[in-house]
């Protein structure tokens, strides 16, 4: 299991190292507004992509399960789904731009994993069933998706404030293009929010007899689910677009990055293993 | 009449629905900060008076479980129904009468239409498979279609959905029954409340090589004593045990001891006593021994006592002796080493594992299940099966100006009309 270990933490480090110079790429692409650097910038990136699949597939391999189940590995993989939903984004709608929002923030939670332990530990029994691919991907999923909403949101609010800057009007996405796009990502985020919330229920019931404890991680992701609720509805009866939806959107992941890592840290619970 | 409608916008509306779920938030985050289920002493000892008077007073010492959070879900559950109630006639309404071809050739053409040589091959490309053709007059034509007119009905049925779990949940905790047993291998041990027994045959902790538990499983016999049914099955974490109505879960586990009483050289009692609990001598009921924990490689760290694994090297047992409520001695005891007053002689001896058994009956899980699948299915029709409607009015020169419009989809789906329109263009100037 060592000799796996040392395998991934090279190759973990190596995708730091990438996902370090994509951002810096993509930074300098918004700093000297010239096109190559974010087109080398998607390639240091799509390359930091594969180099992270390759540490949580080398280190799920050495541990013999599933990388997903303590604070090094979840952070790494909330990461790791940022920039997968980053990707399908960037491939769907094809603005480059966005690479410099997002990379600093995938940057910021592999650096967080990088302070982790990263010791392998044995599931406990209660981690022991297949339940645990289910919901634990899917919340990588959900949360990846907000992450790229909080980038988009934020896109937008800076451009709201620099939209006679030409490089922004020329590389960046109009407002409403923006908006939609943050829209469409919170959407795939709260669907499978929704999916982990149901996923988690059945584990639970069981796991513990019991598919609802109020535990706080249950209760921070309901919170989570309910703040994402509350921006859909404010879309549809007060028409909140634009700069209200995007405000909302960066207060919603500031909410995931709570009930992802805050939790497990200040709020022990039967979840505390997380 | 006013007053009608004032209640019905007071119950029904998506503003009292937003205003509902911000107060759901706010209890949620009090009851997540502020732990729950403490006694009272716990509340006035960490908090301030003030606070602790008022978590005390407004049951935020047990938010989940509090009046004013019943009211918040209830008047959810009613808004979501008047909600869903009121929306359904509006949707069938649509449904039949609300996509037509004579609705949408009236009607003016969006600001964002673009101009094609051929509608119908866009059409197909945005794949609209069945399209609608009407006479424009002065023999044009005008062309209509409308996809995923099924979308319409996601969050109606997430909505539903979501009533049902909420009157799932709700009927689960009136209506579930759930009780615990916890015994040692070869007990057999009542379920108070119940015609059912639980016989424990065996017992164990299914260790790795680094003796981390793998495992736990008790292997149980669950008696109906009324009907004498009974079933033999295995229960381990993640895994219940099914049988008689009822699931058996295997809960939790920890340390029992045989605690031997003696009165000079007479045995005077002799019991399983678990980590926890506590045992009245009898012959004297103002002495009472407590067990309070068991360290299997016993060790001492910083004077404290721990252990060092969960291999019984060294066994343990940590215990306090009251008399008349005053504590009278506290200490670690050896196993087999007795613990004596005047005649009176106590010995704990033969450790072992004893398992915890939950045993449940929800009739309503299944409810809560049908409601998952509901939102999930109206959270995906509203997302991805967005309604969209597009149409072509044929121009004088024989070419067509395309116009679309999705409610959900927004600019994204004009912008996907636009870039189809542009490949086809490209198409024909290569041709």
């Amino acid at each position: 299991m060592n000799l796996f270990l040392q395998i991934e933490k090279g190759i973990f480090i190596g995708a730091m190292v990438l996902y370090l110079i994509s951002m810096v790429l993509y930074l300098t692409y918004f700093a000297v507004k010239l096109e190559k650097p974010a087109k080398i910038a998607n390639l240091t990136t799509v390359a930091a992509f594969l180099f992270h699949t390759a540490a949580l597939v080398v280190r799920g391999i050495g541990a013999g399960r599933l990388p997903l189940t303590n604070q090094y590995e979840f952070a790494t993989s909330f990461a790791w789904g940022i920039c997968l939903c980053y990707l399908i984004f960037l491939w769907n709608y094809k603005f480059q731009a966005l690479g410099a929002f997002v990379t600093p923030v995938i940057f910021l939670i592999i650096g967080y994993a990088a302070m982790q332990s990263k010791e392998v530990h044995e599931l406990m029994p209660a981690l022991k069933s297949n339940w645990l691919a289910v919901h634990v991907m899917t919340a990588i999923i959900a949360y990846g998706s907000f992450g790229v909403a909080f980038a988009v949101s934020l896109m937008f609010l800076i451009k709201a404030r620099a939209a006679s800057q030409v490089f922004w009007e020329k590389n960046v996405p109009s407002e409403r293009k923006l908006d939609s796009i943050s829209y469409r990502a919170v959407c795939l985020g709260f669907l499978f929010l929704t999916l982990v919330l149901i996923t988690g229920a059945i584990w639970a019931e069981a796991a513990w007899g019991s598919y609802w404890s109020w535990d706080p991680k249950e209760t921070w992701a309901l919170i989570t689910w309910i703040i994402y609720a509350i921006y859909l509805h404010l879309r549809i009866s007060h028409g909140w677009k634009g700069k209200k939806a995007a405000a909302f959107a960066v207060i919603g992941f500031i909410c995931v990055v709570f009930t992802y890592i805050g939790v497990n840290t200040l709020l022990p619970g039967i979840h505390s293993y997380a | 009449m006013k007053t009608k409608q004032t209640i019905k916008n007071l119950l029904f509306s998506m503003r009292t629905a937003i205003v509902l779920l911000l107060l759901l938030t706010i209890a949620c985050i009090l009851g997540s900060v502020i732990p729950q289920g403490e006694l009272e002493a716990y509340y006035t000892g960490y908090y301030s008076g003030t606070v602790a008077r008022l978590i005390l007073l407004a049951q935020v010492d047990d938010v989940f479980h509090s009046w004013w959070f019943v009211v918040i879900t209830a008047a959810l559950c009613i808004n979501l129904l008047g909600c869903n109630l009121l929306r359904f006639p509006v949707l069938i309404r649509q449904m039949k009468e609300g996509y037509t071809a004579e609705k949408r050739m009236r009607a003016d053409d969006s600001s964002d239409s673009v101009c094609v040589s051929d509608a119908e091959k866009l059409f197909q490309r945005l794949h609209f498979s069945k399209t609608e053709t009407l006479e424009a007059g002065a023999g044009r034509k005008f062309l209509y279609g409308v996809r995923n007119k099924g979308g319409i009905w996601g969050a109606w049925l997430t909505h539903l959905g979501m009533l049902i779990i909420i009157l799932g949940f709700s009927l689960g905790q009136i209506f579930t029954e759930k009780y615990s047993v916890y015994g040692v291998a070869g007990e057999t041990l009542p379920v108070e409340g119940t015609s059912f027994e639980v016989t424990i045959n065996d017992f164990r902790t299914i260790l790795r090589e680094d003796e981390t538990v793998e495992q736990y499983v008790s292997d149980l016999t669950l008696t109906d004593t009324e009907s004498g049914d009974h079933v033999t099955d295995e229960t381990s974490v993640n895994h219940p045990m099914e049988a008689l109505g009822m699931k058996l879960y295997q809960n939790s586990t920890g340390w029992a001891a045989h605690v031997a009483v003696a009165r000079g050289e007479k045995l005077i009692q002799s019991e399983i006593l678990c980590a926890g609990e506590h045992l009245t001598v009898a012959d004297m009921p103002d002495l009472v021994l407590a067990f309070n924990a068991f360290y299997p490689d016993y060790v001492e760290v910083d004077g404290k006592p721990a252990t060092a694994s969960s291999a019984l090297n060294n066994p343990a047992y940590l215990y306090t002796l009251y008399y008349q409520g005053r504590v009278l001695g506290m200490n670690v005891l050896k196993d087999g080493q007795p613990i004596t007053v005047d005649d009176l002689s106590v010995v704990f001896m033969e450790p072992q594992q004893y398992t915890l058994i939950q045993l449940k009956s929800d009739p309503f899980t299944w409810l809560t299940l049908v409601g998952g699948v509901l939102i999930l299915a109206g959270l995906f029709l509203s997302f991805y099966l967005r309604t969209e409607e597009l149409w072509a009015r044929e121009l004088e020169d024989g070419s067509w100006r395309v116009s679309g419009y999705s409610r959900k989809g927004g600019i994204l789906f004009q912008e996907r009309i636009l870039e189809m329109t542009e490949e086809l263009t490209e198409g024909d100037k290569k041709a």
